[in-house]
């Protein structure tokens, strides 16, 4: 399969995926019976408002949402607000716009996760290499300690984090993002405050990233040990440092489309993680917007987590085209 | 939820784990499990589990309280009367964790053999039948893997919240819900094997001795897949469990039962971690991390036993085996010698 | 040692089993490869031939072990029973350089992420850590120019490469560092007939050019070996059986074994055209248990009763040895071909 071909098959899955994503996305929460408003508007009604002015505010909000019109009208205006960048107001918060409240949760949701995944994939790598590589009492510690810390959940691991290092030993902020009377600013003070608070979380999804690669790297390398070319290169003298490269250089191209496969179940874990800490992200957010049932809030966040894992899928499978060598240079057949 | 699905991939990318038919020497007859490398990983795992099945299933014929009833106020310190203290509501801690192990092991059990039905189910059509079914199959099956099953996960419990099938918001629901969503990996996997089984040569004298496909399916291709079938089931359990404890620790537990993720969200509610209440968080951390930890163990040294190459062989027999060579190749070295002295 | 580049003395390599049994594969073996002459190993699979060149090549990964044997080499002595993992180190510096492996089915030597040229470097710096990139692919391209190959393929990854091409660059990199033995492992058996051709011509213009002083050629293609070969060593059940000049085996085979493997082979001279096609009743035996006496008794139909319980010794004969109780007592006859119809 030559290049060309292989990115631009990805892209149309992609495409395709997209697609499927965005009409589920406004599709299932139109699946309730009744409609959203009417949870709202009732619940307005215990708090007391007279009959007339639910009946009002049920209008103005059906107007307002779109709700009354067809449900194609309403996909197409849905579709261009998504294209706008445009969500709607939220529930709750009424009439905050859903893309401020978004744009205050994604920079802490990327600052927790995007170092997490990287380094988690790159020091899992090197450590289930090693373990393969080394055998022995090696493997035996490596290989368990990993497995236990990826099968952690989570949301278990940060809590007894949580517990341990900020409630008995005192050492991290117990939640939040950043100090009581400190507010989001580019100022020193503010970075290295938010710094003590984000090592927890950071550290809960790292440790369990690390572990997972480490099992997956483990067994692609004993796969890898046995292969014919590492005993070709052993018969040619060729020392072991170099030829743990090789290996590890063929292992870690399954670990690309592995990490692919796995960024969004890493990222759905890791929004329960930010709840554990209180952390201000779309973990947080989408929390707050199920409990008050702020369906505008819950639809735009499911939807920037979806294009959000569909995009770095995307992009690690472009990647990972142009690093294979046997997608990027194709048969030339030399007899 | 943690990277189950990595370690599934892994066994995807991994090569058939189907025999391939390996050179067996004629053998004292032994029962086929017998030559199995049950190693000490199997006994552990399986411990494991079987303790917290036994807490699940056993456990509340013998404990004096029941999940639903008031023994306390707000986090109650343990006492000899309660091992484990009281939750935010005065429940005994002990008793809601035996029933919320059982729960959410049922809902394990249900969405994670709903998920294997339907993977393999569609991952074997899709291998066997190969064609435009496999293509469009297993283009449903790698859009779908692509949308972060959680997403689809909260929109639909969403949608069953706000229904009055008083079912679907139960333990069943869930786990109905959380099995019709989990399936896409262990179909695109089933598919890898069944397409390598359907080239042997004994499909073949099955087809020519008439068979018709759906026998072919079920009793020539099925039963190489059933290693690999029984390992997926494993991860999917343990899989369902973790994604259960996810949806309710975000509030979209099964409503009127208990469960481990719905006894985190309350504790995490009533600041437990905060206020220093470790009965209340601690014992639902540990299960979970016990059931998970235990059923990934498990698969993993399945994986040993179905799929020799990952085999490093028993320690003992080797370090005995050790031993021998250096005697065998003292007493060689020994014989050259002699052998020199005398020419 | 005069005339003879390399001699293996006791050579006894065993396979652990999982059941902590060890089979022995290779059994007190000894063979020598004379000076600039290719030296044929032939028998059915599973005879060890594979494993003897391993250990030759200085390579035993577990289950594979050596333990007991040396290795005698233009006057240096090498131990072979510390060959495993542990003292991998020990070895390191005569694999590829005084001993090299040329591997069977080259299709997946070369690690797919790999370039060649890459390889090439990596081979060169592995025996003189101070080679530059440009010494390296300047010995590479020489020797290319000198065998008459394109030296743009350096420039390929494995896949790029067709199964002929694989396998003489493959060979071409076993050998950049002048080896002065190289053992070529069933090298010729997943090719296509040209293909065969091609690389035989080549390992031919290489032993004529004194690239390497000797070679170890294994196959169960007996047609090739007797093309290619001067000498033949012909092995059963981890023995060598009988082990002599190439004309001379072929045409006055003394061991019954020998007689039997020829003569199981299509070869379309003249000669033999006409004649039947022979099996060899019966099957190798189980190496975990071999049978008592000389290991082909079961199956031979010259048994006689010592057969059975004691092992035959090296016969010398001109240019001939053998190990046979049958050619022990029939000296310098030919072991009739007729009984093999039975």
């Amino acid at each position: 399969m030559g290049l060309r071909r292989y990115l631009a098959n990805k892209t149309i899955w992609y495409l395709g995926a997209l697609v499927v994503a965005v009409v589920l996305n406004f599709l299932l929460p139109r699946l309730i019976p009744g409609n959203p408003v009417d949870v709202l508007v009732s619940k307005m009604g215990q708090g007391g408002l007279s009959s007339e002015a639910q009946q009002r505010t049920y209008e103005a909000f059906m107007r307002e949402f779109g709700l009354d019109k067809p449900i194609w009208d309403q996909f197409v205006l849905y579709i261009t607000g998504v294209f706008h960048g445009n969500f709607g107001a939220s529930f709750s918060f009424y009439p905050t716009p859903v893309s401020s409240l978004s744009a205050q949760s994604v920079p802490y949701t990327l600052a927790l996760q995007l170092p997490a995944i990287v380094l988690g994939w790159i020091i899992g790598n090197l450590l289930g290499a090693i373990a393969a590589y080394k055998g022995g009492g090696w493997d035996k510690s490596v290989f368990t300690t990993a497995l236990l810390f990826n099968s952690t959940p989570y949301y278990c691991l940060s809590i007894i984090l949580l517990y341990v290092f900020a409630v008995v030993l005192g050492i991290f902020p117990v939640g939040g993002a950043y100090s009581l009377g400190l507010s989001p600013e580019w100022s020193w003070e503010f970075f290295s405050d938010a710094v003590s608070y984000w090592w927890l979380p950071f550290l809960s999804l790292v440790l369990i990233n690390i572990g997972g690669q480490a099992v997956g790297m483990r067994s692609m390398a004993i796969y890898e040990l046995g292969s014919d070319y590492v005993n070709y290169s052993r018969s040619l003298g060729i020392g072991d440092r170099k030829m743990t490269g090789y290996i590890f250089r063929n292992a870690m191209l399954p670990q690309i489309t592995g990490l692919a496969l796995s960024i969004g179940t890493m990222v759905g874990g890791a929004l329960i993680t930010e709840l554990v800490f209180s952390y201000p992200g779309m973990g947080t957010l989408l929390f707050g917007a199920i409990s008050s049932n702020d369906y505008p809030v819950i639809q735009a966040v499911t939807l920037i987590i979806t294009v959000a894992v569909l995009v770095a899928n995307y992009m690690v499978e472009i990647l990972y085209g142009f690093i294979d060598p046997r997608i990027r240079a194709s048969k030339s057949g030399e007899k | 939820m943690t990277n189950i699905q990595s370690a599934a991939v892994t066994a995807e990318a991994g090569g058939p784990l189907v025999p391939e038919g390996l050179p067996t020497e004629p053998q004292k007859a032994k029962p086929a499990w017998r030559s199995l490398n049950f190693g000490p990983r199997m006994w552990i795992s399986l411990g494991i589990i079987g303790a917290v099945a036994a807490l699940a299933f056993i456990g509340p014929l013998f404990y004096p309280y029941g999940p639903d009833q008031k023994v306390g106020s707000l986090y109650d310190s343990p006492s000899a009367e309660h091992i484990l203290g009281t939750e935010n509501f005065g429940y005994d801690v002990l008793a809601v964790l035996m029933a919320s192990a059982r729960n959410s092991l049922i809902i394990g059990l249900l969405a994670g053999t709903i998920a294997v039905l339907i993977g393999v189910a569609i991952g074997i059509l899709a291998g066997y039948i190969g064609g435009w079914v496999e293509e469009a199959l297993m283009g449903f099956t790698n859009i779908v893997l692509a949308i972060p099953s959680i997403v689809i996960l909260i929109l639909i419990s969403i949608s069953l919240q706000s229904t009055n099938v008083a079912f679907l918001k139960g333990v069943v629901g869930l786990a109905l819900v959380i099995g019709i969503t989990a399936w896409p990996w262990t179909a695109r996997a089933v598919r890898a094997q069944a397409s390598s089984v359907a080239t042997r040569e004994h499909i073949d004298v099955a087809k020519l001795s008439g068979a018709r496909t759906p026998s072919i399916m079920v009793r020539d291709v099925l039963p190489y897949l059933a290693s690999y079938a029984v390992m997926a089931w494993v991860l999917q359990l343990a899989s369902a469990i973790l994604a259960e404890s996810t949806l309710s620790m975000l509030g979209l537990g099964p409503s009127g039962a208990n469960s481990l993720g719905k006894q985190l969200f309350w504790a995490l509610a009533f600041q437990a971690v905060a206020t220093g209440a470790w009965w209340a968080f601690l014992p639902p951390t540990i299960v979970l991390t016990m059931i998970s930890f235990g059923l990934l163990y498990l698969q993993s040294s399945l994986d040993e036993v179905f799929n020799p190459r990952l085999r490093r062989g028993k320690k003992k027999n080797l370090a005995k085996a050790a031993a021998r060579r250096e005697e065998t190749a003292r007493k060689l070295a020994e014989q050259n010698q002699r052998v020199e002295v005398t020419a | 040692m005069t005339g003879i580049l390399m001699r293996a003395s006791n050579l006894t390599a065993v396979y652990a089993a999982d059941s902590g049994q060890d089979v022995p594969a290779v059994d007190d073996v000894t063979l020598d490869v004379p000076e600039g002459q290719i030296v044929g190993l032939a028998g059915e699979s599973g005879c060890g031939k594979s494993t003897l060149g391993n250990a030759l090549a200085m390579i035993a990964n577990p289950p594979l072990y050596v333990v007991g044997g040396t290795m005698e080499i233009d006057d240096e002595v090498i131990d072979l029973s510390t060959l495993h993992r542990g003292a991998n180190e020990a070895h390191r510096p005569y694999r590829g350089s005084t001993v090299s492996l040329l591997p069977q089915g080259a299709m997946n030597a070369v690690s797919p992420t790999l370039r060649l040229r890459n390889l090439v470097v990596d081979v060169m710096r592995a025996h003189k850590p101070d080679t530059t990139k440009a010494e390296a692919l300047d010995r590479a391209t020489d020797r290319l120019n000198m065998l008459d190959m394109p030296t743009r393929v350096l420039d390929s990854y494995a896949h790029q490469l067709s199964g002929g091409m694989k396998q003489r660059m493959v060979t071409v990199i076993s050998t950049l560092l002048n080896p002065k033995l190289l053992i070529a492992d069933e090298p010729t058996s997943a090719l296509d007939v040209s293909s065969q051709k091609a690389l035989i011509e080549m390992l031919l213009a290489m032993v004529e050019k004194k690239i390497m002083r000797g070679v170890i050629f294994i196959t169960h293609d007996l047609p090739v070996l007797s093309m290619v070969t001067d000498r033949l060593a012909i092995m059963y059940a981890g023995k060598i059986v009988e082990n002599g000049l190439t004309e001379e085996l072929v045409n006055n085979a003394r061991h019954p074994y020998t007689s039997a493997l020829l003569s199981s082979v299509l070869d379309p001279t003249v000669e033999t055209r006409t004649k039947h096609v022979l099996g060899i009743p019966g099957s190798p035996p189980n190496l975990a248990n071999p049978p008592s006496g000389c290991r082909f008794h079961p199956r031979c139909p010259f048994a006689m009763d010592i057969c059975k319980t004691e092992e035959p010794a090296f016969l010398q004969e001109r240019d001939h040895d053998v190990a046979c109780w049958w050619a022990n007592d029939h000296a310098y006859e030919t072991v009739p071909m007729e009984v093999n119809q039975l």
